[in-house]
C-alpha cells in the first residue's frame, strides 16, 4: 500500500500541473460582440468587422490604443493629442481610426497593434 | 387588371383550380423572401451611407400606396399592395433603421464566430437588436390572441383552446367589411418578423451556446417549421381564390424559410441572395420566375368578391 502512495502523489501533482500549464484562452461572454483583444486580431479580421460594426470596432481599437499610449507615455489620449496639435495637424474620432482603417487597408497580414503602434509613432513624432 | 379578370371570371378556368394556385402563391412567396433579401444588399451597396436617408422615404412611399389600397374596395388589389407595402416597411423603416442604431448610432461591434472566433457570424448588430424586440412581439401576438375580429386560423385555434369564444362573442364584421390592405400589410409585417425572431433566438449562442444545445434546438426547429409549413401547404393548395391562397401564402412560405436559413447556417447550401453580384444568372431567373408567377396570378380568374363587386366603396 506505501509503495503506491509515491507514485499516486506524483500522478496527482502532474495533473494538477498539466491544469495550470493548459491555461483556457479568454473568451467573451457568448452574446457579445466583438473579440477579447482587438490589439492581437490580423488585420484582415478587423478589416472584416469593421464593415459590418464601423463604429464599435472602431471604438474598441481606440480604446485598446488609448491604453497602449498611456503605458507607454504617462499620458492620456487627450493629453497626446493636444501636444501633437501644436505641431501637426488636429485629431477627432474619425481621424485617429482613419489611420487604423487605412494601415490595415494596406498590411491586411499585420496586427492591429501595429496599426495602433503606427499611429502612436505619428502622434508622437508630431508632440515633438 | 381588372380588365383581364372581368375577361376571365367565369371561375371555369381549367388551369386555376386547386392545387395549381396554392403551389403558385407558395413558389412566388418563397421567391419573394429571397429577392427581398437579394433587394436588402444591392439597395445597401449601392447607396452605402445614403440607404438610411433613402429607406425614410422609401417607406413612406410604400405607405402611401397602402394609403391608396385601403382607398381601394378591390380585394386582390388590396392584398397585392398590402404585401408589397409590408415587404417595404420591414425592410425600410425596420431593417435599415436597426442597422443605423446598431452599426452608426450606438456603434455596435459585430458578434464572431468560428473555432478562433475570427470570423465575423452573419448576427449583425441589426440582427442583435431585433433579438430583443421579441417581447415586443409577444404584446403583439397578445392582441391577435385575444381580438375577437381576428381570422388568422392558428390565433382562432388558440381562442378556442383557451376557451375565450364564449367571452369574445362572435366577431363583429365579416368578410366585405373587412380591409385587406392593412391586414395583409400587417400580416406581412408580424409573420416576417416572428420568423426572424425565431431564427435569431435559435442562432444566438448567449441563449443556446454553441454546442449540444444549439444543435438541440435547431434540429427541433427544421422539424416544427417543416411539420408547420407542410401542415399550411396542404391546407393552401386546397385555395380556389388567389387573394386568399395570396395571404395565406405568407406564414407558410416564411415558416419554410427558417429551414432553409437553418440549412445555410449549417452550410448545406449558398445564400446565393445575399450575394446576387456572385450568382448575377441565378438570381436573374429568380427574378424572372417570381414576375412570372406575378404576372400569371394577376392574370387569374377571380371571383367577384375578389374584384370588388358587392363590397361597399
Amino acid at each position: 500500500m506505501n509503495r503506491l502512495i509515491k507514485p499516486c502523489l506524483l500522478l496527482i501533482s502532474l495533473l494538477l500541473l498539466s491544469d495550470i500549464a493548459i491555461a483556457e484562452e479568454l473568451k467573451l461572454p457568448p452574446g457579445m460582440g466583438g473579440v477579447p483583444d482587438i490589439g492581437a486580431i490580423p488585420c484582415d479580421v478587423f478589416n472584416k468587422m469593421i464593415v459590418v460594426g464601423p463604429l464599435g470596432t472602431k471604438r474598441l481599437l481606440l480604446t485598446w490604443a488609448e491604453g497602449y499610449y498611456h503605458a507607454k507615455t504617462g499620458k492620456t489620449i487627450n493629453e497626446i493629442i493636444q501636444d501633437a496639435e501644436k505641431t501637426g495637424q488636429s485629431w477627432n474620432f474619425d481621424s485617429l481610426t482613419g489611420h487604423f482603417v487605412d494601415y490595415c487597408a494596406a498590411n491586411p497580414e499585420a496586427l492591429t497593434a501595429a496599426a495602433v503602434s503606427d499611429l502612436g509613432e505619428q502622434l508622437l513624432n508630431d508632440s515633438r | 387588371m381588372t380588365a383581364a379578370v372581368a375577361k376571365n371570371n367565369s371561375g371555369k378556368s381549367k388551369l386555376w383550380k386547386p392545387p395549381i394556385v396554392g403551389v403558385v402563391t407558395f413558389f412566388l412567396m418563397l421567391f419573394a423572401i429571397g429577392l427581398g433579401h437579394s433587394f436588402m444588399v444591392l439597395v445597401e451597396h449601392w447607396l452605402g451611407q445614403d440607404v438610411y436617408i433613402a429607406s425614410i422615404f422609401i417607406g413612406a412611399a410604400a405607405i402611401v400606396m397602402l394609403w391608396y389600397a385601403i382607398k381601394s374596395n378591390n380585394e386582390n388589389f388590396q392584398t397585392w399592395i398590402g404585401f408589397f407595402a409590408g415587404l417595404l416597411v420591414w425592410m425600410t423603416w425596420v431593417e435599415f433603421f436597426f442597422m443605423f442604431y446598431g452599426r452608426m448610432n450606438w456603434g455596435m461591434a459585430p458578434r464572431m464566430d468560428g473555432a478562433d472566433g475570427l470570423r465575423v457570424s452573419g448576427t449583425y448588430p441589426e440582427y442583435m437588436i431585433m433579438g430583443a424586440t421579441v417581447g415586443l412581439l409577444m404584446m403583439m401576438m397578445c392582441f391577435y390572441t385575444f381580438d375577437k375580429d381576428t381570422r388568422c386560423n392558428m390565433f382562432l385555434w388558440f381562442q378556442k383552446k383557451l376557451g375565450l369564444q364564449k367571452g369574445l362573442g362572435p366577431s363583429t364584421k365579416i368578410s366585405r367589411d373587412r380591409n385587406y390592405a392593412i391586414i395583409t400589410f400587417m400580416e406581412t409585417i408580424y409573420v416576417t418578423w416572428f420568423c426572424y425572431a425565431w431564427n435569431l433566438l435559435c442562432f444566438d449562442p448567449g441563449l443556446v451556446g454553441k454546442g449540444d444545445l444549439f444543435f438541440a434546438v435547431n434540429m427541433a426547429t427544421v422539424f416544427v417549421a417543416f411539420v408547420w409549413s407542410g401542415y399550411c401547404f396542404s391546407r393552401l393548395i386546397k385555395f380556389k381564390r388567389t387573394s386568399t391562397a395570396l395571404r395565406y401564402a405568407i406564414p407558410v412560405g416564411n415558416i419554410f424559410w427558417i429551414s432553409i436559413e437553418i440549412a445555410t447556417k449549417w452550410k448545406l447550401f449558398t445564400e446565393i441572395w445575399v450575394r446576387p453580384w456572385d450568382y448575377k444568372i441565378e438570381m436573374s431567373v429568380v427574378l424572372g420566375a417570381f414576375l412570372l408567377l406575378f404576372i400569371l396570378l394577376i392574370l387569374a380568374p377571380k371571383k367577384p368578391s375578389e374584384i370588388g363587386k358587392g363590397r361597399p366603396g
